[in-house]
């Protein structure tokens, strides 16, 4: 497979290849002085600030708020809003605000954040966090500078919903999709489903960013033209640059590439009912597939095999001795379904999107290593806001899925793995994971790493040997920009849609 | 002539009561719960309560007999209803949008009507020679070639490779007219070319039709000038199959240009409605889907209209 050259690697190698060389001499466009420009993938659905409406909104986002909290290039939780934070033997959180205005010039004040957090922990608040905030008990306001926040049972990742993007702080009474916050930048118009536009915020509590006067987020749906704007020179950085043109940004001697492996692939099953209510024909499953192909096929080599829980194995809490225990093996997997009581294998159906090319081929890839052993997948590939639904409702008996975690702490992945919250199209449908469930819950309460390692440790072995998901494999997720900007940075692992907090840095030449 | 066209309006007006009607019911047909999607953004589960909450205020949960009742009554009343997605009202994006489409197809129109007629007439007076074989093979090419690969390779020549023009987007003419003239050029150009091919072979076509009639032979046996007999009896008559083609074609492009704003990322009408769609907002599918009908109908009413006028022979009594 690997040399083997498929229509669609044929069509993308032509078509980067521009063969038309003999078009005279390349004239660069000079740039605005002060104005970067972006190139998003989407408009924004909406700017409400704390519920989870993808990747773009989240740039824009970041652009105009700031949390507690936020991530540094190197993935670590840093100062924004908070300039001090630390927790007390009872687990109760203390943040020292720093000196920050919000955009109308009013201080940030210590009642701002408490009312942010009550807002956003209402059941009905629709907050991506929702379910974690709802763990705070008491937010207390003892001065302007000071917030102490109690829990019901300690929480270790507190800092880390408070450094998410989806969890900046509003001045009380907001509206939640205002884009009015304490951010390096202020909105200075929207023009709905083409760009929005913001500038520099002379008051920004950090000397000397941001460092463009203007940021110009404009939209490119199309993913070959977001790559054509960017070496027409129309636009300086583009958000999801496409797996088939990674190789020619990254060869562009005017362009740079900045990828990280972070999100993943992977498979969710529906538990409810026979056959993938048995941990040994989901295991099946994983040892009936070749990664690389999918890899190959999805990601133009630009994905890795996942063959355990999908935490990278730069985390410390990485297990080598599971690295590849779901390791592709027919053999295996044909005696596992015959232990099943499947010696003969069955029909299932497939639930994946034709909107997204890397959805579509997975589960292709999926569907020829499953007839291998007899499993005869029918593929269901209806536009994502149908497949949406039918994974939320479980209409479906596997699904092709792929996203990142919440962040790259162990307890981001229970966004995918945990039975317990509500049925959601991003996890697998009825399934019960009670042990699982009770080791997130332990692991959010640990604040000792050794400890917290010891019962992530047993986690993954317990989904090794239920297999509540399939991993399939990690894929590069990357940004393209011009050679002359710098101080942008893709965040390492799951924080790569995160990577709109380095934009204060970004500057032009 | 009135009566004619009073009756036709009534006609349309039915026409675009069953587009409208079809496309609100398919819409609720097919899966999807614009609810359930704006909660589920970005991969994390929507609380069931909060879609409920949601639905509730969209108006979902009452009865779909009565939805619709209410979506026809706020039509009459001139309220085409808002958005799900941020509560824009629909007509306020409609207007936004609209013009935009309009530039792009009228521009089209005009680049390929300029180059077209003369083109085909050409071909025509050159009937079986060469150049009638080169015009004629390229326009049988431009018009098998779908509009997202035409658009494609001008991009890649004009943007990525000689850098003249930007690859897309859109700036409004007030805030930098030479900047909306650039990005108009290659999307328009994609859409003339389509455009082209098919005046150019219609024109042909009827201009040879005319040059047999008799009083073109007449007039060549008067000893009138040839310039002067295509002036003044060919191309005056040629054009009228010429313009009720351009009419008819006008109309599919309203709804036609959805894959070339895509591409060329030029945010009109057509394209909004393929995000719309996404997102199953129903008052901005059904809103965008009528303007679009509406005018499709309205233009073939001008057309019917305007060859009434130009030959007496069409009669409009029924």
């Amino acid at each position: 497979m690997k040399n083997h050259m498929n229509r669609r690697g044929f069509l993308a190698t032509t078509g980067a290849a521009g063969a038309l060389t003999f078009l005279g001499p390349k004239v660069l466009r000079a740039q605005d002085n002060g104005t970067l420009r972006f190139g998003l993938s989407t408009y924004p659905p909406s700017f409400d600030v704390w519920a989870s409406n993808g990747t773009s909104a989240g740039t824009i986002k970041v652009l105009c708020h700031r949390g507690l909290l936020s991530y540094d290039k190197e993935g670590l939780i840093r100062s924004e809003l908070a300039e001090s934070w630390d927790v007390a033997e009872d687990g109760t959180w203390t943040f020292k605000l720093r000196d920050a205005k919000w955009h109308d010039g009013s201080p940030v004040t210590a009642e701002d954040v408490a009312w942010t957090v009550t807002e956003a922990q209402k059941p009905d608040s629709a907050a991506y966090l929702q379910a974690s905030l709802a763990t705070i008990t008491s937010v207390e306001t003892p001065d302007e500078k000071t917030v102490v926040m109690k829990t019901s049972e300690p929480q270790a990742v507190l800092p880390e919903w408070f450094a998410n993007y989806n969890m900046s702080i509003m001045k009380k009474g907001s509206e939640r999709d205002s884009l009015m916050g304490a951010g390096p930048f202020k909105l200075v118009s929207t023009d709905r489903g083409v760009s929005v536009t913001v500038e520099a915020n002379p008051d920004y509590y950090k000397e000397g960013l941001p460092k463009v006067s203007t940021i110009e987020a404009i939209v490119y749906a199309d993913e070959n033209l977001r790559v054509a704007a960017l070496e027409a020179g129309d636009v300086d950085i583009v958000e999801y640059v496409p797996w088939q043109a990674m190789e020619q940004v990254a060869e562009n001697d005017a362009l740079k590439l900045d990828t990280t492996f972070g999100p993943f692939m992977y498979l969710t099953f529906n538990a409810s009912k026979p056959p993938f209510d048995n941990p040994l024909v989901r295991r099946a499953m994983g040892h009936a597939i070749k990664r690389e192909d999918i890899a190959a096929a999805a990601f133009y080599e630009r994905g890795a095999p996942l063959e355990h829980l999908p935490l990278p194995d730069a985390s410390e809490f990485y297990n080598a001795e599971f690295a590849n225990e779901w390791n592709y093996d027919p053999e295996k997997a044909k005696s596992l379904l015959a232990e099943a009581g499947y010696p003969d294998g069955f029909n299932c159906t497939m639930l994946s999107t034709a909107q997204y090319g890397m959805h579509q081929s997975t589960a292709e890839v999926c569907q020829a290593y499953l007839s291998m052993i007899g499993v005869n997948v029918t593929l269901d590939l209806p536009e994502w806001s149908t497949r949406v639904k039918k994974g939320n409702e479980g209409t479906y008996d596997i699904a092709v899925m792929g996203t990142a975690a919440a962040n790259n702490d162990p307890d981001g992945l229970a966004t995918v793995l945990d039975g317990s919250l509500s049925p959601s199209y991003a996890r697998s449908y009825g399934m019960e994971t009670p042990e699982i469930s009770e080791a997130f819950a332990k692991g959010r309460a640990s604040f000792d790493t050794e400890e917290r390692k010891a019962i992530y440790k047993e986690l993954e072995r317990v989904a090794i040997e239920t297999a509540p998901i399939m991993g399939l494999c990690w894929r590069e997720q990357g940004y393209g920009m011009a050679a002359n900007v710098s101080g942008f940075s893709n965040l390492p692992g799951q924080l790569t849609f995160h990577s709109g907090f380095t934009l204060e840095e970004a500057m032009i030449g | 002539m009135l009566r004619y066209i009073a009756f036709r309006s009534l006609v349309a007006l039915f026409l675009v009561w069953i587009v409208v009607t079809v496309v609100f019911l398919l819409l609720h047909l097919i899966p999807g719960d614009p609810a359930e999607l704006l909660l589920s953004q970005g991969n994390i589960p929507a609380d069931p309560n909060a879609v409920l909450a949601l639905r509730e205020k969209m108006g979902l949960n009452a009865p779909l007999w009565q939805q619709y009742l209410d979506h026809i009554a706020g039509i009459f009343t001139g309220d085409l209803g808002a958005s799900f997605r941020d509560g824009a009202p629909v007509i306020e994006q409609i207007g936004l949008r609209l013009p935009r489409t309009l530039e792009v197809i009228v521009s089209a129109a005009l680049i390929a009507s300029a180059i077209g007629v003369p083109l085909g007439t050409f071909a025509a007076i050159r009937a079986d020679g060469r150049a009638d074989a080169v015009i004629s093979f390229f326009a049988s090419a431009a018009l098998s070639t779908p509009v997202f690969v035409v658009g494609s390779v001008v991009i890649l020549i004009f943007a990525q490779e000689l850098k003249w023009l930007p690859a897309g987007g859109f700036v409004p003419f007030s805030e930098d007219p030479v900047e909306h003239l650039k990005l108009l050029l290659l999307p328009a150009g994609t859409v003339a070319l389509s455009l082209l091919a098919v005046i150019t072979r219609m024109s042909r076509a009827s201009v040879l039709e005319v040059l047999e009639r008799d009083y073109v032979r007449t007039a060549r046996a008067k000893g009138v000038s040839r310039a002067r007999i295509l002036r003044r009896h060919v191309v005056r008559n040629a054009l009228i199959p010429v313009l009720t083609i351009l009419g008819l074609e006008l109309g599919t492009l309203i709804g036609g240009t959805v894959l070339v704003e895509f591409v060329f990322n030029w945010p009109g009408l057509s394209g909004y409605l393929v995000t719309a769609v996404d997102a199953r907002d129903y008052p901005e599918v059904v809103g965008i889907v009528m303007t679009i009908s509406v005018l499709f109908v309205l233009l073939n009413l001008v057309v019917d209209v305007v060859n009434a006028m130009l030959d007496p022979r069409i009669s409009l009594v029924r």
